[in-house]
């Protein structure tokens, strides 16, 4: 019944510069050749210019590579308050501190949907900063106080110190002069009378004027300074201060000093982050799991090879030649979208060796049904694809579709599982119905590889 | 041809039997085996020197360094770089309610690192999962909340691409079929009592996806039956159309078993348990999903496709 369509179809194709039958299958089979070529030599060698890197180039995700991960959420009450432009602000402040710490390489991402910031700090080999100590205090407010106290909670004791007269804590009264924002930079210091350090501050306009006012009010009385609720230094206003420099002494060590120098500088965020999730792999057992996994990858499309050969026998042969291809497409579309390797994302790639197989599966079984039938070869390959194709399409889009809804939910190396069984599941529906498909066609049209048996079927009308 | 769809009731007791055992152990457990993940709590595995230590002192000594419970074991773990040696572990546990903040796991870390009585390794970095207990319920939330949207997309789809088969019904036992093979995977987990966690949800979801696929390539081929076989003798052209779709089903099966089941071989010589978490669940899914298109997919869609047409039939008459 296709026959005659196909009859009608050439006779309008044979208006145009005449195409014989066979110079289009071939035509189409190095259409075919070229796509596996294509994706195999990609990933062999890399572009640049597509932004694809050769496979032992690819960035590994840090179950592979050792490193730190954390999820840091809002510490306020409602977390529906917190708006994306919060998220952002926050995140840029973070990343200011990570780089103040010495770490440059990290990935630090926004979750608007559930309002928290996804922090990874892969392990550096000799590198001494150890990622979980970054993770130390970074989402702290570092809002900066400069606030004045009741006097009737401390006093001068005989030789000119501060006594308090109050617990610590109660002193506080956040009677506020002066705050981070009034700061236009800061920086640490050596304090030449006792050979501390401190950190001198350069205010804004608004700032120096405040802090004019403010000293002006409080000679020879304590301003204390605040890092969120923490008082760091009470120094004793000796006179007014109205240049806009100012400092706070606390007999820091050097690197107290920096961290709080660039706690003022970078900002305060509007509300505390704080780390709920950490996670973190260690380097040396994420790499032995990547050798273990790749050599699994390696037996498993053996396997899958063999099967499809003894199975199928040609076209067994030709599934396994898209299958290269499949596998190359994959990790090509992994690079190109410049997504990480992950251990459960190598995963995918065993498992789309299996199920990638699948629609020739289907097709092969119904070409070897139809030949069962008596039916010519040629003409047996196109009923089998034609006939399989809905099958292998509302398969894969059910696939699909709960691939999705993996990679929606999913954290990090999840999302990469969901990523390359999604990329799998696509690429696989193409090499089977074009690579193979091309492939199949022109081979089966060669007269010595027409023989019935290499399609693993007697060719006997059942 | 064996009539397979005479069969059904003995594969509907036998899936019964498999999910009851699961249920029984449910109860007997008090309830799934939550991974920290999902839970909240707290994990640091430390490399040690050797494995001469003294688990008991660790453990008081970090109970008091933090006033909070722990539990600390002994463990080892292969070594990629010398396959006779095994690496020394000290694994720390601390429970949901006494999740520790990120302060608290480096107090650990640091004490164990200058304790002169245990002898870390510092030359790697320890291993650390910590969840905070309402994260990880809302992890575990979503996760479910993902395979519910993932099927009620997936009913749909079929759905409109079934209507010759009356696709929502065909769409409904699909889902069925799914249920099952999420409950079979679920029983394997409270009969060995292993931990519920993402890797397990990523587990259901790609199952999710190939049991429907298994599913619709069956109900394909009743679709395209239906418009050449007579209608009258469903149960014979169901039957059929099995049949032919079995070695496709098997031959898939084995195709995806085969690289699945290298990968399990490969993570439990090696001991990489991440990997090994990963394909268990994947290996009992593949096989519950076949098997469920096959066993209680399509004689459930049958069943009801012959009631409705007797239905339909008793109608007309009266």
């Amino acid at each position: 019944m296709a026959k005659p369509r196909r009859i009608d179809y050439s006779s309008v194709q044979k208006k145009e510069p005449k195409l014989k039958p066979g110079a289009k299958l071939w035509i189409k089979f190095t259409i075919a050749v070229i796509l596996v070529a294509f994706f195999s030599v990609m990933i062999l060698v890399g572009s640049p210019g597509l932004g694809v890197s050769k496979v032992s180039d690819i960035k590994t995700g840090i179950d592979i590579r050792g490193g730190v991960s954390a999820t840091l959420y809002p510490d306020v009450d409602d977390v529906d308050s917190v708006t994306d432009e919060q998220l952002q602000t926050i995140q840029e402040i973070l990343e200011n501190r990570i780089e103040a710490k010495g770490t440059f390489d990290y990935n630090m991402s926004p979750d608007y949907e559930n309002k928290r910031l996804l922090l990874e700090i892969p392990y550096a080999s000799g590198d001494d900063t150890n990622p979980q100590k970054v993770i130390d205090d970074l989402g702290e407010m570092a809002l900066l106080t400069f606030q004045r106290w009741d006097e009737e909670k401390y006093a001068f004791d005989s030789s000119g110190r501060i006594v308090f007269l109050v617990e610590e804590a109660d002193l506080k009264d956040d009677n506020i002069v002066l705050d981070g924002t009034d700061v236009a930079d800061s920086v640490a210091m050596l304090n030449k009378q006792d050979n501390s350090y401190m950190v001198a501050l350069t205010l804004t306009e608004t700032g120096a004027e405040k802090f004019a006012k403010a000293t002006a009010e409080l000679v020879r009385k304590p301003i204390a300074i605040y890092l969120d609720d923490e008082l760091k230094s009470y120094p004793v206003v000796s006179s007014v201060i109205s240049g806009g420099e100012a400092s706070i002494t606390g007999n820091f060590t050097i690197e107290e000093a920096v961290e709080l120098a660039n706690y003022i500088k970078y900002g305060a965020l509007p509300f505390a982050m704080t780390a709920q999730e950490i996670n973190s792999i260690t380097p040396i057992l994420g790499e032995s799991a990547l050798n273990v996994t790749l050599r699994a990858a390696l037996v498993a499309f053996i396997l899958v090879v063999l099967f499809m050969i003894i199975r199928y026998r040609l076209p067994g042969l030709i599934a396994s030649i898209a299958l290269v291809g499949l596998v190359a497409s994959e990790i090509f579309w992994i690079s190109a979208f410049n997504a990480s390797i992950t251990l459960p994302g190598i995963a995918g790639i065993i498992l789309t060796i299996g199920m990638g197989v699948d629609a020739n599966v289907i097709i092969y079984e119904r070409i070897k049904e139809e030949l069962g039938r008596g039916i010519e070869l040629g003409e047996a390959i196109d009923i089998g694809f034609k006939r399989a194709f809905s099958a292998i399409f509302d398969a894969n889009v059910t696939t699909l579709i709960s691939g999705g809804a993996l990679y929606i939910v999913g954290s990090g190396p999840i999302k990469g599982f969901a990523l390359t069984l999604i990329i799998g599941v696509i690429m696989s529906f193409f090499t089977a119905i074009i690579v193979v498909k091309y492939l199949l066609k022109a081979i089966a049209s060669i007269k010595i590889f027409g023989k019935t048996w290499l399609y693993g079927t007697k060719g006997v009308a059942r | 041809m064996i009539d397979l769809m005479s069969k059904r009731k003995f594969f509907f007791i036998f899936s019964a039997v498999l999910i009851l055992i699961g249920l029984a152990f449910f109860l007997i457990n008090g309830g799934f085996n939550w991974d920290i993940q999902f839970e909240g709590g707290t994990i640091i595995k430390i490399e040690m020197k050797d494995d001469n230590y003294d688990a008991a002192a660790a453990e008081a000594a970090i109970e008091n360094l933090l006033g909070k419970g722990v539990t600390v074991q002994k463990e080892t773990t292969f070594n990629p770089d010398d396959q006779d040696n095994k690496l020394a572990l000290m694994s720390i546990k601390v429970s949901k309610e006494n999740t520790l903040d990120n302060d608290e796991i480096n107090q650990v870390i640091d004490y164990l690192e200058t304790s002169p009585d245990f002898f870390v390794n510092t030359e790697t970095q320890p291993q650390i999962q910590s969840v905070a207990p309402f994260i990880g319920v809302e992890l575990r939330n979503k996760a479910l909340m993902a395979a519910g949207w993932a099927m009620l997309l997936i009913v749909i789809y079929v759905g409109i691409r079934f209507r010759v088969m009356s696709g929502i019904s065909a769409a409904l036992f699909g889902i069925v079929a799914l249920i099952h093979d999420a409950l079979i995977m679920l029983s394997v987990y409270t009969v060995f009592n292993i931990p519920v966690n993402e890797v397990f949800v990523a587990a259901i979801l790609t199952i999710i996806g190939y049991s429907m696929n298994d599913t619709i390539v069956i109900y394909d081929r009743i679709r395209e039956n239906s418009s050449v076989m007579s209608k009258s003798d469903i149960e014979k052209m169901v039957n059929t159309s099995t049949w032919q779709s079995l070695p496709r089903t098997i031959n898939t099966l084995l195709t995806t078993l085969l690289t699945i089941v290298t990968l399990y071989i490969f993570a439990s010589i090696y001991n990489v348990d991440s990997i090994k978490q990963f394909a268990f669940p994947l290996i009992i899914g593949l096989t519950s999903g076949s098997y469920s298109s096959i066993f209680i997919a399509t004689p459930l869609w049958m069943m009801w496709r012959k009631y409705s047409i007797k239905k339909k039939l008793l109608e007309a008459k009266s």
